[in-house]
C-alpha cells in the first residue's frame, strides 16, 4: 500500500490538470487542491499497513451483507475518491456477462482490479460525455465527438477522442475508468467503448472547477475547507489506450450494461449514506432550535418530526436495499436496484424541503455571521462574544460554529455543489423513476389490484 | 444630487468598520465591501442629474408601481432608504431629518433586529440619548450614510462615522481573484453588518418619540421589495430553465416540459402575487399608498414554500455543468479555450461560451455563495415561512369567509 506522502508523490507524474486557466504544476501545492490532496493522503495513512498482501478495504469484493457493512464503514472514513474507486470496481459485476461476450474482457477486468489493488491507485468514474444535442444520437451530433469514441484501432489497441464531464476527483486519481454514458445501437460501435487510462496519458487534458473555499482564513468554511473534491471535464485528444486496458470495444448490445453497473454503485454510495446524512440535518435544526431558545415550540417541533421521518425513511431505503440484495453468478454481492432507486429519488426530492426548515429555525444569522476571525480579534472579539451569546449558555463561539457548519453545508459554494451533484450523481430524477418502475413488480401489483376488485 | 465618484469620496468618513477580523481603513478600497459600493455608485451615477425615486414617498398607485419598478433595478440600499423616507408619513417629526437625507443625497439603513445585547437609549438632560447594544442584518450598513436605529419607542438617526459605532461587515460578494464567472454577484451584492453602539452620544433633534408603529412600517416596505424582486426573479428561474433546455435540446422531453411546466406557474403566481398587492393598494393614515399586505404575504409565504423546489427543477434540466462548468479564465487559455468551446457546445446554434456563461448564471444565483445568501435571507424576510403562513392567516378578511361558509351551511 501506499503511504500519504507516497501518493503525493505519485502526483508528480506530468499530469496536465488545469484551474482558473492555469496548468498546475503539482496538485499537491496548489492553493485550490492542496486541501483536497490532504484528504486522499489521509485515507491512504488511515488506512495503511506495511503488510505486502495488504490493501484498502474498498477493493474487498462484496460477498455478504458483512463484507458490504465493512465497506461502507470503511468509505465513510475515506475520501471521495476511495468512492470512486471503489464505484469502479463494479467492472467486476459485469465481468462474467462481458467474458460471455469475450473472454478477454472478463479477464483484463480481473486483471486491471487486482493491479489497482496491488499498486493502491485511486480511479475516477468516468462516465457523462459531453453529450452535445440531448434528444440526438451520438451518431447523429453535428460533432461526432460530442461522445467519446474510437477513432482508431491498431494493433496494439485503441485510440479515443471526445470529453467526459462532471468527473469528481480527477486531478487526484491515478486512473480514469472510461465507460460509455448510455446504450448505444447498432451502427454505434465507435462509442461502445470502456477503458483505463493513466492520469498522465498523453493526449489528457483536465479542466477543473472546485468547492474549495478561497481566501487566507478559512476557519469559517469547516466542512469544505477539510473535505472539498475538484470536479474535472476530460479531455482525449486522441489518447492512445493498449489492449490490456480496454473493457470494451464496439459491442453496443453491452454498453448500457457496464452504465448500468456503475450507476448501481454510484447511487449505492449516495444512499448508503443518506440515513445518517439526514440525522445529521435533524441533530442541526435541533441544536439551532435549541440555541434559538425555540426547540419547545409547536412549529419547530412540528417540522423536527417531518426532518424525523424523512431521515427514518432514508434508513429504511438502504436497509431494504440490502435486504434485497442479489448475487451475480461470480459471487458478488448488489445492493437492490428498485430501492437503490426510490431512496436516491426521495432523498433528493425532499432535500430541498429539509433544508429550507433548518434555515427556516436558523435565521438571518446563518448568512450573516461574523467569522471566527471576528471572534479572535482582540479588537472587536469581546463584541462578538458579548452580541452573540446564544440561549441557555450557548456561547457566541460555539454559536457561530454551528452557523457556519450550516451555511458551509446548505447555504454556500460547498452547499450548492452537495444540491446538484447529490441531485444528478448516478442520474437525475428521472431516471431514477425509471430505474425504479423497471424494476418494480407490477404483475405483482397488479394481481393484487385484480384480487381486490374481484376480477 | 452627487455622483458616483462623490459617494465614494463620502465615505471616506473615519467610519469604524470590521471585514473578517481586520480593520478596513477605506471601504472603498476593500475587494469585498468595493463590489458594494460600486453597486450603490451605479445607482448614484443614473440618478446624478436628477432626484433619486427612492426619496419621493409614493401617493398614488401608479407612483408605487413605479417606485417598486425602480427599486426592484436598483441597489438594496435605495430600498432601505426608501423605507426610512415611508416614516415620514408617520411622523412630520423625521421630516427635517429627510431633508436633509436629501439635500445630501445620502443613503440609509434601518437598524431594527437587537444582538443578543438589546440597545438601550438613555436619555440626556439635553434631550438626546445614549446608545448602547448591538443591531444585526443590518443591509448596507458599511457603505451607507445614516443609521436608523429603532429602539423601543424611540428612533435615532446616527452617522455611520459616529464616535462609538463598529460595523462588523460581512459580504457574500465573490472571492476569487478573477469573478468573471460570477456574473450576477460581482456586480449585485449589498454587506451586511452587525452594528455595536457603545455608548453613542445622538443630538436631540436626532431623536424621534412614538416609534413603535415604524417597525411594521419598515418590515412591509422590505415585505414588499421580497415580493417583487421574487417575481422578477421567479421569471428569471424560468428564463433559464428555458434556455438551458433549449442549448440542451430536452424542450419537448416529456419530463422536463412538466418540469419547466411547474416553474412556469410558479412565475405566473408570484407574478400575480405581486400584481394583486400592488392592485389592491392602500392609502395609509399619512397618504402614503403601500401594496396590500394580505397579498404580500400570502405571496411571500408562497413564493417561499415552493422555492427550492424551483431551482431544483432547474438543477435537474441544466445539468451537473451549473457546479462544473469551466471558468471564463479557462475559455481564454491557448491550450484548453477550443477544447471547452468544443464540448460545451451542443449544436450547431449554440456557442459554447454562450453555454458557459448561463450555467455561470444559475450557479452564482441558485447553487454558490451568493444564491445561498440570497436564498436563505429571502426566506427568512419576517420570521420565515412558518411566520408568514401566519402573517398571512392574520391579514386574512376571515369575516366574509365565515359568512359565506355559514351561508353554505345554511347557519344563520
Amino acid at each position: 500500500m501506499m503511504t500519504g506522502e507516497q501518493y503525493r508523490a505519485s502526483l508528480r507524474d506530468g499530469r496536465r490538470c488545469y484551474i482558473d486557466g492555469e496548468l498546475i504544476e503539482d496538485p499537491g501545492e496548489h492553493p485550490l487542491l492542496r486541501t483536497a490532496v490532504t484528504s486522499v493522503a489521509g485515507t491512504y495513512d488511515r488506512f495503511y499497513d506495511p503488510a505486502p498482501d495488504a490493501f484498502h478495504p474498498m477493493y474487498t469484493i462484496p460477498r455478504t451483507r458483512e463484507d458490504m457493512d465493512a465497506r461502507v464503514a470503511a468509505l465513510g472514513q475515506s475520501d471521495i475518491t476511495a468512492g470512486t474507486t471503489a464505484a469502479c470496481m463494479a467492472l467486476v459485476d459485469v465481468a462474467p456477462e462481458l467474458g460471455k461476450l469475450r473472454p478477454e474482457y472478463r479477464d483484463r477486468i480481473y486483471a486491471f482490479f487486482e493491479w489497482c489493488k496491488e499498486q493502491d491507485v485511486r480511479c475516477s468514474e468516468a462516465i457523462t460525455d459531453a453529450k452535445g444535442h440531448r434528444r440526438k444520437r451520438p451518431s447523429q451530433q453535428d460533432d461526432p465527438d460530442a461522445y467519446v469514441r474510437v477513432v482508431d484501432r491498431q494493433s496494439d489497441g485503441i485510440v479515443i477522442r471526445g470529453a467526459k464531464l462532471h468527473i469528481t476527483g480527477a486531478p487526484l486519481v491515478h486512473e480514469q475508468v472510461v465507460l460509455p454514458t448510455k446504450s448505444m445501437k447498432p451502427g454505434e460501435e465507435d462509442y461502445a467503448v470502456a477503458c483505463s487510462v493513466p492520469t498522465n496519458a498523453e493526449g489528457l487534458h483536465i479542466v477543473n472547477t472546485t468547492n474549495a473555499p478561497r481566501g487566507e482564513d478559512v476557519r469559517h468554511f469547516p466542512i469544505s475547507s477539510r473535505t472539498n473534491m475538484p470536479e474535472g471535464l476530460l479531455v482525449f485528444d486522441d489518447v492512445f489506450v493498449p489492449h490490456d486496458r480496454v473493457f470494451l470495444d464496439g459491442e453496443t448490445s453491452h454498453a448500457a450494461s457496464l452504465a448500468h453497473a456503475l450507476g448501481l454503485w454510484e447511487r449505492s454510495n449516495a444512499v448508503a449514506y443518506s440515513g445518517s446524512s439526514a440525522d445529521r440535518l435533524v441533530g442541526l435544526a435541533s441544536l439551532l432550535a435549541e440555541m434559538n431558545g425555540a426547540a419547545d415550540r409547536t412549529d419547530i417541533r412540528d417540522r423536527l418530526s417531518e426532518m424525523a421521518i424523512f431521515a427514518t425513511m432514508c434508513r429504511a431505503g438502504w436497509e431494504a436495499a440490502m435486504a434485497n440484495a442479489r448475487t451475480n453468478e461470480d459471487g458478488t454481492l448488489s445492493p437492490a436496484s428498485l430501492y437503490v432507486s426510490a431512496s436516491k429519488f426521495y432523498n433528493a426530492e425532499l432535500h430541498g424541503r429539509m433544508v429550507d426548515i433548518l434555515h427556516d429555525i436558523a435565521g438571518a444569522l446563518l448568512v450573516e455571521a461574523p467569522t471566527m476571525a471576528d471572534h479572535d480579534s482582540d479588537e472587536i472579539g469581546p463584541d462578538v462574544r458579548d452580541h452573540l451569546a446564544g440561549e441557555g449558555g450557548w456561547t457566541a463561539s460555539e454559536r457561530l460554529k454551528l452557523l457556519h457548519y450550516v451555511r458551509d453545508l446548505t447555504a454556500d459554494t460547498y452547499g450548492g455543489w452537495i444540491a446538484v451533484t447529490e441531485s444528478l450523481a448516478g442520474g437525475g430524477q428521472y431516471a431514477q423513476r425509471l430505474v425504479t418502475l423497471r424494476h418494480y413488480d407490477l404483475t405483482h401489483a397488479k394481481e393484487l389490484a385484480r384480487k381486490a376488485v374481484g376480477l | 444630487m452627487i455622483s458616483g465618484e462623490a459617494y465614494r469620496e463620502s465615505l471616506r468618513d473615519g467610519r469604524a468598520v470590521w471585514l473578517e477580523g481586520r480593520r478596513v481603513p477605506d471601504v472603498t478600497s476593500d475587494p469585498l465591501l468595493a463590489k458594494s459600493v460600486a453597486w450603490v455608485a451605479s445607482t448614484y451615477d443614473r440618478y446624478v442629474d436628477e432626484s433619486n425615486p427612492m426619496f419621493r414617498v409614493p401617493m398614488t398607485r401608479d407612483e408605487l408601481r413605479d417606485q417598486m419598478d425602480f427599486l426592484v433595478g436598483a441597489d438594496r440600499t435605495a430600498t432601505t432608504t426608501a423605507g426610512c423616507f415611508a416614516l415620514t408619513t408617520l411622523s412630520p417629526s423625521l421630516r427635517s431629518l429627510a431633508d436633509s437625507i436629501v439635500a445630501r443625497d445620502q443613503r440609509m439603513a434601518a437598524a431594527v433586529d437587537d444582538t443578543a445585547r438589546p440597545v438601550s437609549a438613555s436619555p440626556r438632560a439635553d434631550g438626546g440619548v445614549v446608545l448602547d447594544g448591538g443591531k444585526q442584518h443590518v443591509l448596507g450598513a458599511a457603505v451607507v450614510h445614516e443609521l436608523l436605529v429603532l429602539a423601543g419607542d424611540t428612533a435615532c438617526a446616527v452617522p455611520v462615522g459616529a464616535d462609538g459605532v463598529r460595523i462588523l461587515a460581512h459580504s457574500p460578494a465573490p472571492r476569487a481573484d478573477d469573478d468573471r464567472h460570477f456574473p450576477v454577484s460581482r456586480s449585485s451584492t449589498i454587506s451586511e453588518g452587525l452594528v455595536v453602539f457603545d455608548g453613542v452620544v445622538v443630538a436631540p433633534e436626532r431623536v424621534f418619540r412614538g416609534a413603535e408603529a415604524f417597525q411594521e412600517t419598515l418590515r412591509l416596505w422590505e415585505r414588499a421589495r421580497a415580493v417583487a424582486e421574487q417575481a422578477d426573479r421567479a421569471e428569471l428561474i424560468m428564463g433559464l430553465a428555458q434556455v438551458i433546455s433549449e442549448m440542451n435540446g430536452i424542450t419537448a422531453v416529456p419530463h422536463v416540459r412538466d418540469k419547466l411546466s411547474a416553474i412556469a406557474v410558479y412565475a405566473k403566481m408570484c407574478r400575480a402575487g405581486w400584481d394583486a398587492a400592488l392592485a389592491n393598494a392602500q392609502v395609509t393614515a399619512g397618504g402614503m399608498v403601500s401594496p396590500d399586505d394580505a397579498f404580500l404575504c400570502a405571496s411571500k409565504s408562497y413564493g417561499s414554500q415552493l422555492y427550492s423546489d424551483m431551482t431544483h427543477y432547474l438543477h435537474d434540466v441544466a445539468g451537473g455543468a451549473v457546479v462544473t462548468a469551466p471558468t471564463i479564465a479557462d475559455l481564454e487559455h491557448p491550450v484548453i479555450g477550443d477544447y471547452l468551446r468544443k464540448y460545451m457546445r451542443t449544436m450547431s446554434e449554440v456557442e459554447g461560451e454562450d453555454r458557459t456563461r448561463i450555467f455561470h448564471v444559475i450557479r452564482d444565483l441558485f447553487a454558490d455563495s451568493f444564491g445561498g445568501w440570497d436564498k436563505v435571507t429571502n426566506q427568512v424576510v419576517d420570521g420565515g415561512m412558518h411566520a408568514q403562513r401566519m402573517a398571512t392567516l392574520d391579514a386574512f378578511d376571515l369575516e366574509p369567509a365565515r359568512r359565506r361558509a355559514r351561508a353554505a351551511a345554511g347557519i344563520a
